[in-house]
């Protein structure tokens, strides 16, 4: 007898549950964030939970494979509902368009306000929008004031050129055999490295994404390429095989340039007030390119309506500052509320996203990009490794080589 | 009658094979089955979002026509192949003759020289990137020792490759132990007879070992230029084929357009080619071995 009371009351949990479970929709969203950073999604994630009711955000964290995952997922078409995304030109055609959304839904429109404009540039093919943008960062250049003081170099000024640079790394990297001036990667992301082509007034390739020849190679492009392979060769720049933010932590390098990612790491380790942030040198301008985290939803997704109310949400104030730890917020409010648009260190990142309207990365304009970049990395990687290991460099050649192997791909 | 025995003659036939179900359905779902489809989107453009297209021997036009990182990639496998086949031998040999002499300690020295193949291969890329490293590495440390500047290894191109081939040589164990296996299967009274006769110890090696090791010669030759020819971890995680595309092996070619170009039809007409490379490799080895290994139970005429 017992045991049967035992069973009835398993059946009616296990009935409760099955009903319970026919009205919960369930949402999958997929982040390529792991650790401290997933823990950040989890809880907006909650959050938007809390604010409705019925609905359960499944958050996959898919850390370093992220691609792959993606990729698969996309593949057997069983893709997340809501998911980060960088890499347009590849799944373009996987992603729903966000604009007729972004139009009919009144609510959106202050929010819309309310974003810095250029960044949704960054998640925008052909005019169509394929992402909202949660986060972002530019390209800064750091550098380590305590280092400037022992040489008697005075810190960068804003609407500095790449001439000053090169003479305070001149002056700077005398302090020692092992002391450098500037430091950056033999090895770049070529989309990072197309802010130094803006810089000098060029670009990867043309307007329209179908020309490479005299953009690439172009005289403004060997004047910039050649600047790094001379600093290189002289000693005032490091060309740096692996973390250049480390060498930079090491205190042996007192300018770098990078992103928001490696800020915290930096005030830990030399310490807030020896930590100097400055925009970027300019050439004919000073230009960086955004890093945009943005939410895009598969076109297949069965939950599209739910999936906006997400992702409108991860637009919000509210997640945006939760979001905030992360990366910088996208919005205007939240930059002011928390202070980042007057803080010394974080102002020259919007002094910064104030040039990304006015270009369009190589990456967004051509389908191709993914090949067309590995050539473009090989030729940069060239020019930098030969030039560390003393070799003889001819940038003009170098260059002409990767557009010519390109060629294939832009047909 | 001969129904009934026919029956119990055909179940008898079945009964090992329903043994060897579990391993065959494993053969055929997750190698042949893969194997065969991978032959077939070799003939597709295949992305991973959108539809296929059938492109007809066109992956492998374009694969010998106009890529040149398909013949760069090849020419580097080749020769990380030429440089590791020989070392990777010779030093799983010469470490094998050493073990089987008769001195204490040997079972320790025996699991010492096995270690390095119990690690796993990314903990050994991390372990040989600061072994490598130009200012801090150990090697250049003990090169300074003795007053050599070493070079940049995983930074220069001319290097880098010679990195990759010390790094390989590193996973020794399984070698050892076959070719230790296969020296101790040498009779003693082979040595004990050629001594009265007045053989040295290196007439002992060529006339005696070396002959009677040629099967185990013949089975690590051919792993080993398999292993050479898939090549990818160490260059993946030390160098991402880097410098200059110095360690771009023909393994990373194939992994890129697939996982990162996202080119699955373009990646499995590469993938086929190594195929072939391989196997037409391996029975090259195969069929020249008639002349040079030699099974005891065989008489040569």
């Amino acid at each position: 007898m017992k045991k049967l009371g035992l069973l009835l009351v398993f059946i009616l949990i296990f009935g409760l549950m099955g009903c319970a479970k026919e009205d919960t929709k369930t949402l999958r969203f997929a982040t390529w964030d792991s650790e401290d950073t997933l823990e950040v999604q989890k809880q907006i994630a909650k959050r938007f939970e809390e604010l409705n009711p019925g609905v359960k955000v499944q958050v996959e964290g898919y850390g370093d494979g992220y691609d792959q995952k993606i990729a698969a997922g996309f593949g057997a078409k069983n893709a997340p509902d809501v998911m980060y995304m960088w890499d347009f030109p590849t799944y373009q055609a996987s992603l729903e368009t966000l604009n007729s959304y972004m139009d009919s839904d009144e609510s959106f429109k202050t929010l819309m306000n309310d974003l810095y404009p250029g960044i949704l540039n960054y998640s925008t093919m052909d005019d169509k929008v394929l992402g909202m943008p949660v986060g972002y960062t530019s390209h800064v250049v750091y550098y380590n004031k305590s280092l400037f003081d022992k040489a008697g170099v005075a810190y960068p000024e804003e609407g500095w050129t790449w001439d000053d640079l090169r003479e305070k790394a001149i002056a700077l990297s005398a302090l020692g055999d092992d002391v450098y001036g500037f430091a950056f990667s033999t090895s770049p992301d070529p989309y990072d490295f197309e802010q130094y082509y803006w810089s000098f007034g060029t670009s990867y390739l043309s307007n329209d994404g179908k020309m490479m020849d005299g953009y690439f190679n172009s005289p403004e492009a060997v004047a910039m390429m050649q600047m790094f392979s001379d600093m290189v060769k002289e000693g005032s720049a490091l060309g740096a095989q692996d973390s250049v933010s480390n060498a930079f932590r090491g205190g042996n390098v007192a300018m770098q340039e990078s992103g928001i990612w490696p800020l915290e790491r930096h005030i830990e380790s030399i310490g807030a007030e020896n930590l100097g942030i400055i925009a970027l040198p300019k050439a004919k301008e000073a230009s960086s390119v955004i890093n945009s985290s943005a939410l895009c939803m598969a076109k297949d997704s069965k939950n599209k309506d739910l999936a906006w109310e997400f992702i409108k949400f991860y637009t919000s104030p509210e997640a945006v500052k939760m979001r905030a730890k992360i990366d910088l917020p996208v919005l205007k409010s939240v930059s002011e509320e928390l202070n980042y648009t007057s803080d010394p260190l974080y102002k020259p990142f919007y002094d910064m996203l104030e040039t990304a309207a006015a270009h369009t990365p190589a990456f967004l304009l051509n389908s191709q990009y993914s090949k067309i970049s590995e050539k473009m990395l090989y030729a940069i990687e060239k020019v930098f490794v030969d030039s560390v290991n003393g070799e003889p460099v001819d940038v003009k050649a170098i260059l002409d080589e990767a557009v010519s192997e390109s060629a294939q791909f832009l047909e | 009658m001969a129904k009934k025995l026919g029956k119990i003659k055909l179940k008898k036939e079945i009964i090992p094979y329903l043994f060897i179900m579990p391993w065959i359905l494993g053969f055929l779902i997750f190698t042949i089955g893969p194997l065969i489809f991978s032959l077939i989107i070799s003939f597709f453009d295949w992305p991973i979002v959108g539809q296929p297209t059938f492109v007809g021997f066109g992956n492998y036009i374009r694969m010998f026509t106009k890529d040149k990182m398909f013949t760069h990639s090849l020419f580097i496998t080749v020769k990380f192949a030429i440089i590791f086949v020989p070392l990777y031998m010779g030093i799983a040999l010469g470490l094998a003759l050493l073990l089987n002499q008769k001195i204490k300690g040997q079972s320790f020295f025996k699991t010492v020289f096995y270690l390095p193949s119990v690690i796993s291969g990314v903990a050994l890329s991390m372990i040989w990137i600061w072994i490598f490293d130009f200012k801090y590495g150990v090697i250049n440390y003990l090169l300074s020792l003795i007053g050599i500047a070493g070079p940049n290894w995983l930074g220069d191109p001319k290097w880098s490759l010679i990195a990759m081939v010390i790094a390989s040589l590193w996973g020794q164990g399984t070698m050892v132990l076959i070719f230790l296996g296969a020296l101790r299967e040498i009779p003693k009274d082979y040595y004990e007879a050629s001594m009265i006769d007045g053989a040295n110890s290196l007439q002992r090696f060529y006339k005696i070992t070396l002959p009677l090791i040629t099967p185990a010669l013949l089975f690590n030759l051919i792993m080993t230029i398999i292993a050479a020819f898939q090549q990818l971890t160490l260059a993946l995680l030390m160098t991402k084929g880097g410098p200059s595309n110095s360690t771009y092996f023909y393994a990373m070619y194939v992994y890129n357009n697939a996982f990162k170009h996202f080119e699955m039809g373009y990646a499995s007409a590469n993938a086929w080619i190594m195929f072939f490379i391989i196997l037409t490799l391996s029975l090259l080895v195969f069929k020249s071995s008639s002349l040079w290994v030699y099974y005891e139970s065989e008489v040569k005429k």
